[in-house]
């Protein structure tokens, strides 16, 4: 059925110049459902994935594309040629609802141009989540984009009925912000974030107080830089995610791969996006959050940018190679993370099962251990299962391209023996 | 040792046959469902029937010598659609009762790593289908969604939309084992019954401009320079696409 309602071309408008925001996490935050519709899940909820592999997760839109700034890298800017909609706060409220009764989506992803001044934009956006709020009663999950120059108290405001709060700092650096958005100026950009981590460490203290006190921004703050758009280095951007993360206590940081949707003298001329940086990006990412890692082991003066050919772990670890192979059985939590082919759960697994007895090399593959990788850095109950040394020289060579390809190696099986898999040094091993 | 054995296929039933295996340290051959999927002329096979009084002791004496990670364990493979769950449960707990608590790090164990990988399958895809249930708004003021997981989901998922949307009359069908659970939004109870589906439900008019929106919405969102259907094919598998409003 082809229907066409003002509402659905508005819809399609401002879903357009919103998706090129990356964030789409619905985690982080919990909120019971008190007499309404919706709660948060803590654990977050994909609901599907477009054609592009990206989940959707939130209602992701825009109030209105409409746009008094002039950024090069986006395509709501002011001297571009679109079709300018706003949507109301009611209408954000009915599509919100719509989709949420239906279990399309988890919550409302709201961003928008900047229509008037930041002060007049950033009250339409509190009053569609307030609308949400107060009339539907909706304990969903709502993220909210903050407009950089917004008042003080407006974020405030903004921050007591979102989840999570985002100003994007879109460019690394200062200058490349200074160059491809004229308009806006980094310090207006932190200025937001500074508060509201000033805010939320404030709400901690008061609620260790009393529970009664209202959450601030429970699922806490990101932001995303663009990649590729000005020539920085990876150094430059994982450096800055290290320090938003440790001073700013951000959630998140998103790489957005730099996509040319307008055509701009001061950008780029690229011709595919560096989406393979990206996800080099987000692993190193990762490995900050997660594994202990800080931005100078992964990235310096020698090498500013990350391998593309190899992930920023497996790099690492090829560089320290004094430091392996390291006995499973035997060593700390945090030296576990830093093996390629471990990560956190498979970490923890064998911290657990380990206390059971000593694991055997063929017993990792079984607790989640990616032996491609790990079987060169590993040792189990003093046994080695690496294809080659650690000292070899075509040890990076293996871990780039990996193991042969299932269907080849099956025909050589029986030609060649070489029954060198997890299960063969297993029954070497035996069970001692 | 060993042997045929058959119950009636509730939790109760398996808990019962059990209860009579564990203590002898019997391992079984076979585990089956009454009516028998294939009656062998050969085979010995003891019938039990379920004894609430006996499971419950036999459960309450699980809670006293295992953590409640290991029943958790326990529960969710007894939900998964695999012939073999039974003789896993009951290796699994043969175990269990030789070694106590100890079994929750004996993840490599041949008696314990399959039946926490198939325990991971069931719990992911029932997390998975927090997001796959597409309700639709049906004349009569009810909202009915139909899914066809691998495993029986139902109780794991009950709990999540009940709460979400507990005020909202709404039924989610498991159209491959048949049953479905119903939500009743003035006593704010659920219940899990056998359920078929004889037409396709009589979709109200805001639905259907819903769902339009929806789709030319999902169809927006997508960026033409990133395409990767082998993506999303991993993440929105073929199977689960006819009951996706954006996939029809």
């Amino acid at each position: 059925m082809a229907v066409a309602t003002p509402l659905m071309d508005k819809l399609e408008i401002l879903a357009e110049g919103a998706k090129y925001d990356v964030s789409c996490a619905s985690s982080g935050s919990f909120r019971r459902n008190r007499d309404g519709i919706g709660n948060a899940a803590s654990c977050g909820i994909c609901h599907s994935w477009t054609s592009d592999g990206r989940c959707v997760s939130l209602l992701k839109v825009l109030m209105t594309n409409s746009c008094i700034y002039d950024c090069a890298y986006c395509i709501n800017r002011r001297s571009n040629d679109v079709r300018r909609v706003m949507l109301t706060p009611a209408e954000v409220a009915e599509l919100t609802i719509g989709f949420y009764r239906r279990n399309y989506i988890e919550g409302l992803f709201l961003s928008t141009g900047v229509v008037r001044s930041p002060d007049y934009t950033m009250e339409l956006l509190i009053a569609a989540v307030r609308t949400l709020r107060q009339e539907y009663r909706f304990n969903g999950y709502i993220h909210l984009k903050l407009v950089p120059g917004a008042d003080p108290l407006l974020v405030r405001e903004a921050g007591l009925i979102a989840d999570r709060v985002s100003v994007n700092l879109e460019l690394p650096t200062r200058e490349g912000l200074a160059l491809l958005a004229p308009d806006k100026s980094r310090d207006a950009v932190v200025a937001p974030m500074q508060q509201v981590n000033r805010l939320i460490a404030v709400n901690r203290g008061e609620r260790r107080e009393s529970r009664k006190v209202p959450r601030f921004v429970p699922a806490g703050q990101s932001t995303q830089l663009i990649v590729g758009a000005t020539d920085e280095s990876d150094r430059q951007i994982v450096t800055l995610s290290e320090q938003l993360y440790r001073r700013l206590d951000l959630k998140r940081v998103y790489y957005s791969a730099f996509i040319p949707v307008v055509a701009d003298t001061r950008l780029p001329d690229r011709p595919t996006s560096p989406l393979r940086r990206e996800h080099r990006l987000y692993q190193a990412d990762w490995l900050l959050r997660y594994y202990g890692f800080s931005a100078h082991e992964l990235l310096d003066d020698r090498m500013p940018n990350l391998e593309s050919d190899l992930d920023p772990k497996t790099g690492w670890a090829l560089r320290h190679l004094d430091l392996f192979p390291v006995e499973v059985n035997r060593v700390d939590y945090e030296t576990l993370l830093r093996i390629p082919g471990i990560g956190v759960r498979s970490a923890q697994r064998i911290i657990w099962a380990r206390r059971q007895g000593h694991l055997a090399i063929d017993e990792l593959a079984k607790l989640g251990v990616v032996m491609k990788r790990a079987r060169y850095f590993v040792t189990a109950r003093g046994r080695y299962a690496g294809e080659c040394a650690l000292e070899s020289s075509d040890l990076r060579s293996r871990l780039v391209t990996g193991p042969v390809p299932k269907k080849a190696s099956q025909l050589e099986l029986p030609l060649f023996q070489p029954l060198v898999g997890d299960e063969a040094a297993g029954l070497i091993s035996g069970e001692l | 040792m060993g042997g045929s054995y058959c119950y009636d296929g509730s939790f109760a039933g398996l808990l019962t046959l059990l209860a009579r295996l564990l203590p002898q340290h019997i391992t079984p051959d076979t585990i089956s469902i009454d009516p028998l999927p294939q009656q062998s002329l050969f085979t010995d096979v003891t019938v039990v029937a379920a004894d609430e009084l006996q499971a419950e002791a036999l459960w309450d004496e699980l809670e006293q010598c295992l953590t409640p990670s290991c029943l958790k364990l326990v529960t969710r493979v007894f939900l998964a659609d695999r012939p073999e769950r039974e003789l896993l449960i009951c290796r699994y707990l043969l175990l269990a009762w030789q070694v106590g608590k100890k079994i929750g790090g004996m993840l490599a164990h041949p008696d314990v790593e399959p039946l926490w990988k198939l325990s991971q399958q069931v719990g992911r895809e029932a997390h998975r289908y927090l997001g796959f249930v597409r309700f639709q708004e049906v004349r009569g003021g009810f909202y009915y969604a139909a899914i066809a997981p691998d495993h029986r989901i139902l109780p794991l998922i009950a709990h999540h939309f009940a709460a979400r949307f507990r005020d909202q009359q709404w039924v989610i069908h498991d159209t491959r084992h048949g049953q479905g659970i119903i939500h009743d939004r003035l006593r704010r109870e659920w219940l899990i019954l056998p359920m078929t589906a004889h037409a396709a439900p009589n979709l109200t008019g805001t639905e259907e401009l819903f769902q339009e929106l929806w789709r030319r919405y999902f169809k927006t969102l997508a960026i033409a320079e990133r395409k990767n259907l082998r993506l999303q094919q991993g993440k929105v598998p073929l199977k689960v696409r006819p009951w996706l409003v954006e996939f029809t």
